[in-house]
């Protein structure tokens, strides 16, 4: 590696420490814990996958993990722009780096770096199933010592060719567009490649619980050309025992890689400052006013719910950012309403629209809501300094989300209903049971950005900790399944009392009824508890912060 | 906006406030006075616990022992009254990047609750226009240099007319025009009975403004009071603030550091 990359990375590696142990032995215990456990169960049942498959489908190993490799392209660069972002064309340091004898080189593999990490996180998930399906296929060490590289190259790969994409729109569009242009590329290319891919990998199943494989291979096999499947070629090439087609394919895969990232590096010289331009700050003018005079004051008492959630609504507007992110949120939700909303063997049209509906509410509160208070970054002083009480901003910013992912459950749980024909009885239960989740899930969203805020992070997606995003996953599947428990009971319910429920061995009677009514409160007491107990522990950690916040 | 001022006779009172990072002690039992209407200058070399004295009394800090009182109301104990009395101005000041100087000003206006109409729309005209902010309508604070983010920073306090200003170096990235506005600025509101707790590094402002200070170093007040008991204190009748501040903050003599540092270095 070149000397100055190696002591930028040297320098964030120290950063990182420092990060780490400022937190103190029993949070460093206790995340040292949470990531055992989530390797085990969560990279365990990913190898697990992959032996499985390997094993059931040796048929289909090839396509499983082309689409594996497809998969981690995609979510990397759905989810890593505004990372690239961040780490190659904003922050004070890169500033500094600029004004130092340093190669713009030297730069971009040191940032190049820092912008894998997080894809290369995700990608542990992919390279546990791989080795799965080597473990599940008998493969030869070959396999194991290849699976790692070319896991790291597609990683590479993925990371430079954003960087390109960015460094060509910084290099031939105007600079007044470049950030919209930027956000747009990013938003809906990512939202775009996703959705068509999930929806067209869910024709291939025939129904929801029985897997079609040979469909799924017969799609895969039609993109099989596509450069994110080559590292999957080279693997099942070794499974194979084909050593032509696997030096092959891995040379192809490391030659793209070389290319791009070479092409990347390049262009990233010529780009750096105009980048740094662009993307370094809020937007030099938001607009340019006419002389005019001032307009007439509103009367009435200032309100800081009101101020806090107008200036949300601004800085939303004006922060690109925030809006690139905001894009695919958008995107998502139609996507998936269509993926799910077709009718599957099992379920009634009825409760495809009921996981629909939760989906939406839970994905929109956790776009919108979860890095609301840590979205404050320094102004959160202010709010400090300010003689109102934490609990007003934590429902200041539900007040704020909660609005839109209504707005989207309800219109969308709407139209899936009336395409589907539900009666109207059934239209009331699921704009009933979104309100109820809604408000649920958007005060969840919102209590784990406060319970560990990152108000230095000038990336919305890292503004969270560990310990709140993992309050926030934990907070929001433990809401759902009550909530959506204590529906079906309901629902039930009201089948028992009428006497039309089929509950398999369960007499349809009124006192079975009553009995899955009450069953259905202590669940929603239940759901209902655990966001209050969100809302206190979040209140208690705002009371309680008291760091500096750097200017970032 | 002028709230009821208590009974206290003071208007900012650090009682034994200690801070303690690990084994570090930033802040070690620091208790002052400030009295109303009085402009109290709170002068520290770098890292001497200026600023978090500073967000101690303010809130920002939680004190591991002692008390932060403004206008008599204990700022930890009773936040909601002492909050609505007290402007804090950081060195680099809180603001919001993506809204725009009159944006800002409106949101702090709101978010004390002061009322709206005509009256504040004036005042908050007034305020960019003394801040030569006024024809900077369409751009966002992200794009102000320092100096106009002190600027606005300052409009932001001035909005609601607090009884008791804290600033960290209020002048700091001013030009000498905006900086001579900002001192008249302090006497004015100080004639008018605001109470200013004001930290520098420039002590020509300090001994301009200011009719007592305090000096801490390492995290101890190690003197207090007006230039002439200062003097008394140190037995230099002609100091001046500069030679009673080097004095009192004692360390190595820069001119020897300096001549050894420049020294050539022997074999």
């Amino acid at each position: 590696m070149l000397a100055g990359s190696r002591v930028i990375i040297g320098a964030e590696i120290l950063a990182l420490r420092h990060r780490l142990l400022k937190r103190g032995p029993v949070r460093l215990a206790l995340l040292v814990v949470l990531l055992g456990f989530a390797a085990i169960f969560i990279g365990g049942g990913s190898f697990s996958l992959g032996v499985a498959a390997a094993r059931y489908l040796p048929q289909a190993r090839d396509p499983i993990l082309a689409a594996g490799f497809t998969a981690l392209a995609v979510l990397m660069f759905v989810l890593g722009f505004p990372t690239v972002i961040a780490s190659l064309f904003v922050g004070r340091d890169l500033l500094q780096l600029v004004l130092a004898p340093v190669r713009p080189v030297d730069i971009f593999i040191a940032r190049m770096v820092l912008a894998m990490i997080a894809n290369l996180l995700i990608s542990s998930l992919l390279l546990a199933g791989a080795l799965g399906v080597g473990v599940g296929s008998g493969a030869s060490p070959v396999f194991y010592v290849l699976a790692v590289p070319l896991v790291i190259t597609q990683v590479l790969v993925v990371t430079a060719f954003q960087a390109l994409l960015m460094s060509i729109v910084l290099r031939w569009i105007p600079a007044r567009l470049a950030r919209d242009f930027a956000a747009g590329i990013a938003g809906l290319t990512g939202a775009g490649f996703y959705i068509a891919w999930n929806v067209n990998l869910r024709q291939s199943f025939e129904s929801r619980t029985r897997v079609d494989f040979t469909n799924a291979a017969s799609f895969i096999q039609q993109v099989g050309w596509l450069p994110p499947t080559w590292p999957a070629h080279a693997l099942s090439g070794v499974i194979d025992g084909s050593a032509g087609a696997g030096a092959g394919w891995t040379v192809l895969t490391l030659a793209l890689a070389g290319l791009v990232a070479t092409a990347a590096a390049l262009l990233y010289g010529r780009t750096l400052l105009a980048g740094l331009g662009v993307f370094g700050g809020a937007a030099m003018t938001w607009r340019r006013p006419k002389q005019r005079p001032a307009a007439v004051a509103r009367a009435g008492a200032g309100s800081p719910l009101r101020a806090i959630a107008r200036k949300d609504w601004l800085a939303y507007r004006r922060d690109i950012r925030r809006l690139s992110r905001l894009l695919p949120a958008l995107l998502f939700p139609i996507g998936y309403a269509f993926a799910f909303s077709r009718p599957s063997k099992e379920l009634s049209g009825f409760w495809s629209e009921v996981f629909l509906i939760a989906f939406i509410s839970m994905f929109m509160s956790t776009t919108l809501g979860t890095p609301s208070v840590p979205s404050e970054r320094r102004g959160f002083q202010l709010l400090r300094m300010a003689p109102l009480p934490m609990w007003q901003v934590i429902r200041a910013k539900v007040a704020l989300t909660l609005p839109a992912v209504l707005v989207m459950t309800v219109v969308f749980g709407l139209i899936v209903a009336l395409v589907e024909r539900n009666p109207v009885s059934e239209i009331v239960e699921l704009i009933a049971l979104g309100i109820w989740l809604g408000l649920g899930f958007v005060a969840v969203g919102v209590s784990a950005g406060a319970i560990d805020p990152r108000f230095e992070s000038s990336d919305d997606r890292r503004a969270v900790g560990m310990v709140g995003t993992l309050a926030g996953v934990g907070g929001a599947l433990g809401f759902g399944a009550l909530s959506i428990g204590a529906f079906a009971l309901l629902v039930f319910a009201a089948g028992a009392l009428a006497g039309t429920a089929h509950l398999g061995s369960l007499p349809s009677t009124p006192a079975i009824g009553a009995l899955l009514g009450a069953a259905a409160l202590v669940l929603a007491a239940g759901a209902a508890t655990l966001v209050g107990a969100l809302l206190w522990a979040a209140n208690a950690s705002l009371v309680r912060f008291e760091d500096a916040i750097a200017a970032t | 906006m002028a709230l009821p001022a208590s009974q206290s006779p003071f208007a900012v009172e650090a009682r034994h406030l200690v801070k303690r990072y690990g084994v570090v002690r930033a802040v070690d039992g620091v208790s002052f006075q400030v009295a109303r209407g009085e402009i109290f200058g709170f002068l520290g070399a770098n890292g001497a616990g200026k600023t978090t004295t500073l967000r101690m009394l303010c809130g920002l800090v939680t004190p591991t022992s002692g008390n932060s009182l403004i206008d008599g109301y204990d700022v930890f104990a009773d936040p909601m009254q002492a909050k609505a009395r007290l402007g804090y101005l950081d060195e680099e000041p809180f603001v919001h990047p993506h809204l725009t100087g009159r944006e800002f000003l409106d949101y702090i206006a709101d978010l004390y609750r002061m009322p709206r109409g005509v009256e504040r729309q004036q005042r908050m005209e007034r305020l960019l226009g003394l801040f030569e902010l006024a024809d900077r309508d369409g751009e966002l604070i992200g794009a102000y240099s320092h100096g106009m983010r002190q600027k606005i920073g300052l409009a932001s306090l001035l909005i609601r007319e607090p009884s008791v200003l804290l600033l960290d170096e209020p002048t700091n990235g001013l030009d000498p025009r905006s900086a001579r506005l900002v001192k008249d600025l302090l006497e004015g509101l100080a004639a008018r009975g605001t109470t200013v707790l004001l930290s520098t590094h420039i002590l020509e402002i300090a001994q301009a403004l200011c009719r007592r200070v305090a000096i801490i170093d390492r995290g101890h007040i190690v003197a207090t009071g007006t230039m002439g008991e200062l003097r008394t204190q140190t037995g230099s009748e002609q100091a001046t603030l500069e030679d009673l501040f080097l004095k009192l903050t004692a360390g190595p003599e820069s001119k020897d550091m300096i001549e050894r540092l420049l020294a050539p270095e022997r074999s």
